[in-house]
């Protein structure tokens, strides 16, 4: 697993100091910016991954600027204007038009090792000219990125001298100082040395005369290849890419808890807390990469930020059955959709946009086992997870009366609103709008139809059919259809309007959206920080909460899923523990989750009673550290 | 304390906001700042917009700003006239302050401290305990202008009887190296590549979530005064003291969120220049000051 990319982190340098923002549940380090040639050579080698691969994609990479990189030169551009660059650039271009995955792994990595070597050579020649040499090596080592952790996993020793070699060129380039105060003098023969052992590294093995064939376009380097195949190595994503939690995170209303029970005390739920906050139940690659349930469902709701190229048409949406999750289940289908929330869902069945799964419990496996490539759960597991997700209630919304009318408080152009809504249209078969969003029934139907909205396959295709999804809670989860094809609720009223001829007026468009909006809202959306109730304190009482479940799991011996829900604890806590507010009791965190895994080793060891021991223990300092932790 | 990361793509960003014709020098009610490249550099320049339209507001002035190469340039930026204001690091302040007569107006709030302090870090797995253990070793500094990431941190050597500003380093220490900011530095000692690293208290931070669970600290600089805001000196005291009243006012509740468009400090104080009397005497002591 790798741990590096499980945690609750969302960096933002201060002067001097670094301070986190936006922290939430379970989630993963937004990256820095990519250097647009290490940009576009990484996305388009993930993109050539996938089948069948989105050769389109593939060229915007390397043509277009690209999302989120430190700068908008497309990556052609660059290489085009180097000397060489233009051979390079063209072959890139014909990897692409002759769409040939071998040709872009060569064209792409010689192209990227290229790029680097002529910021080196910059770099070189503004130190002999007396000039400053750290913006080019800046540049040099920002593409070098594109090649790192993939030098580190399959070449270790190499990852080391390169990494030495590295701080030897920043070392001997020197410093200007300020006003020539603090000024170090550069070492021209050391920063000559350092750039040779590099670019040597980089010519044998990204540009090399002639490349071993690869079936997959990881950048590994040649000689590793040629030497011995290529080695499995760690998924990864390509820049651009974010799974983290969304800002701000939203409200989790769980059934149980507005009712005052406490969750320790329902093992099953909370495990099934844990098990949707854990990667463990899936397969690779969304097991290493730390891909849980709560990725997409934020706190139960949707995740509007997440997104994958490649895998995600747009923000918050995600095609799950292509070829990255799980190649098996790939159906060649480019047919992403947008996350849907989960709130209330034991109110909503049937499950799946085109309400394909009546059983919950067989949507959860689908998910689990198809989806995401996992194992295939055991009853306990899916009882636990299903058990959870069945507390999963609506958002409240005291502009709402219980049986979905509007409260005393709603203005004249709710009511007006809410008129249009329950009007009955020719144009739709003598339907309201309420026939299908039945207030009554938290404003759904529990029907499939076929509204018009999603483009047809194929002549006669008869699956445009959707399950009318509910619009409680909607106000927070644009964007709207089963696609995220409209952005504002607005949107989806004028959609409608122009769909069937309806004839509404402005205003009357406007009073529908705004009681759509006002059935949508809610009193309070999103988990609200303040003082020692920080993301850290959040997490760490689910957390803890979900190690209580060995309560149940000890006195069971069952070792299976006391382990699944060990690793899945003692990991996150060491990883939240980077989140804390309170930095001085990191190490505490640190302890209390080396506590957790020691109960995890007596029981891999067969000693319960080591194991109940080492959970006391683990009580016993999580109770001591209490006040602390936030 | 100084990052490089990204810094050619910053040197990019400043030369194109020179060439768009942006005001560079303070004439009647004009306001130029200069911000140092310390994070993502396209968030940096929305941030600059951001901060000096709601300055421009806020002070009736026509106030502009532009991302310098590094602490240096700023200096020199404040020097040539061609900022008036800019955000500093207690050590190059010091050295601009004896230099051009650079005035210091606001310091920075962090966690609630107007001090912060520079670690040495070390793998919890090197079994390393003290400085002692280090000698020897190869470590890995953020900058030699940097005052957590090199000059306190090596202070602490001293003070421990290991090393004099005189004899150097190299008296002590295997390989040194300055790796470019507080994260090339850890990012080294935490892939192996050197035994110990200097960098801010905060600098942990920046590594992955499993990296700060494999690193420890096993030695903390004095006290070292936080970044500051200082000015060019002549600029007119009237803008000078309405800038200052505006930063200040970014303390209260309704305008905080913009301080995440100047580096995401707490907020601000104002400047107490005898804060930096340490700064200054380390200055003198490894021949940064006369």
């Amino acid at each position: 697993m790798i741990l590096w990319q499980r945690a609750n982190l969302l960096i933002a340098m201060g002067f001097g100091a670094t301070v986190l923002v936006g922290v939430a549940n379970a989630h993963i380090v937004r990256e820095d910016p990519w250097h647009p040639v290490a940009a576009a050579y990484r996305a388009s080698m993930f993109l050539g991954d996938l089948v069948p691969v989105p050769w389109e994609r593939v060229g915007a990479a390397w043509t277009e600027a690209y999302p989120g990189a430190l700068s908008e030169d497309p990556a052609l551009e660059r290489l085009a204007k180097l000397d060489g660059g233009q051979t390079a650039a063209e072959a890139v271009e014909a990897a692409i038009i002759a769409r040939n995955r071998q040709q872009l792994y060569e064209s792409g990595s010689r192209a990227a090792s290229l790029v680097l070597r002529s910021m080196l050579d910059q770099a070189e020649a503004n130190l002999q000219e007396g000039g400053d040499p750290h913006g080019a090596l800046n540049d040099a080592r920002a593409i070098f990125r594109a090649f790192e952790e993939f030098i580190r996993q399959a070449d270790p020793k190499a990852y080391r001298n390169l990494g030495r070699a590295w701080l030897d060129l920043n070392t001997s380039a020197g410093a200007r100082g300020v006003l020539g105060a603090g000024e170090v003098a550069a070492d021209q023969q050391r920063f000559a040395s350092a750039k040779a052992e590099i670019e040597s590294y980089l010519v044998a093995n990204f540009e090399p005369e002639v490349f071993t064939p690869r079936t997959r376009l990881t950048p590994v380097p040649e000689t590793v290849v040629a030497m011995s195949g290529e080695p499995e190595m760690a998924p990864w994503l390509p820049p651009g890419n974010f799974i983290g939690d969304q800002t701000p995170l939203p409200l989790l209303v769980l059934n149980f808890e507005e009712q005052g029970i406490d969750e320790t005390d329902l093992p099953l739920i909370a495990y099934g807390d844990m098990l949707f906050d854990s990667p463990e139940i899936f397969g690779e690659p969304a097991r290493s990469l730390g891909i849980t349930c709560s990725t997409c469902h934020n706190r139960s709701d949707i995740n509007k930020e997440f997104f994958i190229p490649g895998v995600s048409h747009q923000p918050g949406a995600a095609d799950v059955d292509g070829s990255f999750f799980n190649a098996a289940f790939n159906d060649r289908r480019s047919d992403g959709i947008d996350m849907p929330s989960l709130r209330g869902i034991r109110l909503t069945a049937p499950y799946g946009r085109d309400g394909r799964f009546a059983s919950l419990r067989d949507f959860t496996r689908n998910v689990i086992v198809n989806e995401f490539a996992g194992p295939e759960p055991t009853p306990f597991m899916l009882d636990a997870l299903v058990g959870y997700i069945l507390e999963f209630d609506f958002l409240p919304n005291s502009k709402l009366t219980d049986a979905g009318g509007l409260s005393e408080s709603a203005s004249d152009e709710v009511r007006r609103g809410e008129a249009i809504f329950k009007r009955s249209f020719a144009q739709m078969d003598g339907k309201a709008c309420a026939s299908c969003h039945i207030p009554s029934a938290n404003f759904i139907d529990r029907r499939s139809h076929n509204i018009g909205s999603a483009s047809i396959a194929y002549d006669g295709a008869r699956a445009g059919a959707l399950d009318t999804p509910t619009l409680l809670g909607i106000r927070f989860t644009a964007p709207y259809f089963h696609d995220g094809s409209l952005p504002t609720i607005a949107s989806v009223v004028d959609w409608f309007d122009n769909r069937y001829g309806l004839g509404l007026t402005e205003d009357e468009r406007a009073d529908l959206t705004a009681y759509v909006e006002t059935v949508g809202d809610a009193d309070q959306p999103f988990e609200v920080f303040e003082g020692k109730h920080t993301p850290f304190r959040l997490a760490f009482e689910e957390l803890t909460t979900f190690a209580s479940t060995l309560e149940l799991l000890i006195p069971r011996r069952d070792a299976q899923h006391a382990k699944l829900m060990i690793d899945t604890v003692a990991a996150d806590l060491a990883a939240d523990a980077s989140t804390m507010s309170n930095l001085a009791a990191k190490p505490d965190v640190y302890e209390l989750a080396s506590k957790l895994a020691s109960v995890g080793g007596a029981i891999d060891a067969g000693d319960w009673a080591m194991a109940n021991e080492q959970w006391r223990a683990f009580k016993a300092h999580q109770a001591e550290i209490d006040e602390r932790m936030y | 304390m100084l990052r490089r990361i990204g810094g050619v793509f910053i040197v990019a960003i400043g030369v194109v906001l020179y060439l768009s014709g942006i005001s560079l020098a303070a004439t009647g009610d004009k306001l130029t700042l200069a911000f140092i490249p310390q994070e993502n550099p396209e968030k940096l320049v929305g941030d600059v917009k951001r901060i000096s339209a709601w300055l421009s507001e806020r002070l009736g002035a026509d106030v502009t700003g532009f991302v310098t190469v590094d602490h240096a340039a700023a200096v020199e930026a404040l020097r040539n006239g061609d900022a008036d204001i800019s955000f500093m690091g207690a050590l190059p302040f010091v050295l601009a302050e004896a230099e051009i007569g650079a005035q210091p107006l606001l310091a920075e709030v962090y966690r609630g401290s107007a001090f912060y302090t520079g670690r040495v870090f070390v793998r919890r797995d090197s079994g390393i305990e003290t400085l002692a253990e280090l000698k020897g070793s190869d470590i890995a500094f953020a900058d030699p202008i940097s005052e957590s990431g090199y000059l306190y941190p090596l202070e602490a050597f001293v003070k421990a009887g290991l090393l004099t500003p005189e004899r150097g380093t190299s008296s002590f220490f295997g390989r040194v190296y300055f790796a470019g900011g507080y994260q090339q530095a850890l990012q080294a000692m935490a892939g192996g590549l050197v035994d110990a690293a200097a960098a801010s208290q905060y600098g942990e931070l920046l590594l992955t979530p499993q990296q700060q669970a494999e690193v420890t600290w096993i030695a903390e600089s004095e006290p070292i005064p936080s970044h500051l805001v200082i000015a060019r000196p002549g600029i007119d005291a009237d803008l000078r003291s309405r800038f200052v009243e505006a930063m200040l006012s970014l303390n209260e509740p309704e305008n905080q969120p913009l301080l995440a468009h100047v580096y995401s400090p707490d907020g601000y104080i104002a400047a107490d220049t005898s804060a930096y009397d340490g700064v200054r005497a380390i200055a003198r002591r490894y021949g940064l000051l006369d």
